[in-house]
């Protein structure tokens, strides 16, 4: 049996911070430990065979953190994970209750609204860098030839499709911000 | 921000800000004695997360309703302004309203 286990692209599929949380803590659940994150484990997360725990995790998107931020949550029993960009990840075991760091309505939306704020300016940044790609191109369409055309056409059918995927994904974070 | 800028963003308050609040009037504490002390006067009813604490110091601070107050082992004290406490007290005085008008339905 494998001791280690690489998995891609793991915040591309759980989109909605609880949904990344709930997954972090299934793996635990499963024996799948992580030991650190960094910068690329968005991309790529190696998980460590051990065994299963229980443990709940928090994810907090904060760009601009306070002297504090880190101290608070470690005085109140969290192990930091790591960080990936301004992505935070903290965990903490338990045995009985499911415990939470936001513990009001009110707090736990800001934490959903930031995330689906940053979600939504990437999506803006990634529509106009379509854009202007798709500018040039069609300026340039008159001169090409046919089998080029035809390339062209396949391209814009992709870059649709890219630009539908994260309008959805985008949708669906804010959808969910409240959880 | 002046009073009654403050009255408008905070008042009514939510209860998690209330207590907050509250927790500082007397003693300045960092986020993890303002937890206990919460939990403490409400019989454990309101365990406040370090979410939570972070997120409504941040907001209380950038408006002047607290301040740092010093530092030990890393972690910041917070202490009460002039303008926090009298939010707070608008605040009391808006409970002890709701409170003598929903009398009569008990």
């Amino acid at each position: 049996m494998k001791d280690k286990k690489a998995v891609w692209m793991s915040a591309f599929t759980n989109v909605v911070p609880a949904e990344y949380e709930k997954w972090m803590e299934e793996m635990e659940a499963q024996g799948w430990h992580v030991d650190k994150i960094g910068q690329w484990s968005s991309i790529r997360m190696v998980f460590r065979r051990g065994e299963p725990r229980k443990y709940r995790y928090v994810y907090d998107m904060q760009a601009f953190p306070q002297k504090d931020y880190v101290s608070t949550y470690q005085s109140f029993g969290w192990e930091f994970v790591g960080r990936m960009a301004s992505s935070f990840l903290w965990r903490k075991p338990y045995e009985k209750e499911r415990p939470e760091a936001f513990t009001d309505a009110e707090n736990l939306e800001k934490r959903g609204k930031r995330f689906a704020g940053a979600a939504s300016v990437s999506m803006v940044l990634f529509w106009a860098a379509l854009a202007v790609i798709l500018i040039v191109l069609l300026a340039r369409a008159g001169s090409l030839r046919f089998d080029d055309r035809l390339n062209l056409g396949i391209l814009l059918v992709f870059m649709a499709f890219l630009a539908g995927g994260m309008t959805y994904v985008v949708r669906k974070i804010y959808k969910n911000r409240k959880e | 921000m002046d009073f009654e800028k403050a009255k408008k963003r905070f008042l009514p308050m939510s209860e998690t800000m209330f207590y907050i609040l509250l927790s500082l009037k007397d003693e300045e504490r960092h986020g993890y004695g303002i937890m206990l002390h919460v939990r403490d006067v409400t019989g454990g009813r309101i365990s406040l997360g370090a979410g939570t604490v972070y997120q409504s110091l941040s907001k209380l601070q950038g408006d002047g309703l607290i301040r740092a107050a010093g530092e030990e082992d890393r972690k910041k004290r917070y202490a009460i302004t002039g303008l926090g406490g009298w939010i707070l007290k608008a605040e009391a005085a808006r409970i002890a309203e709701l409170y003598l008008n929903s009398e009569e339905l008990r």
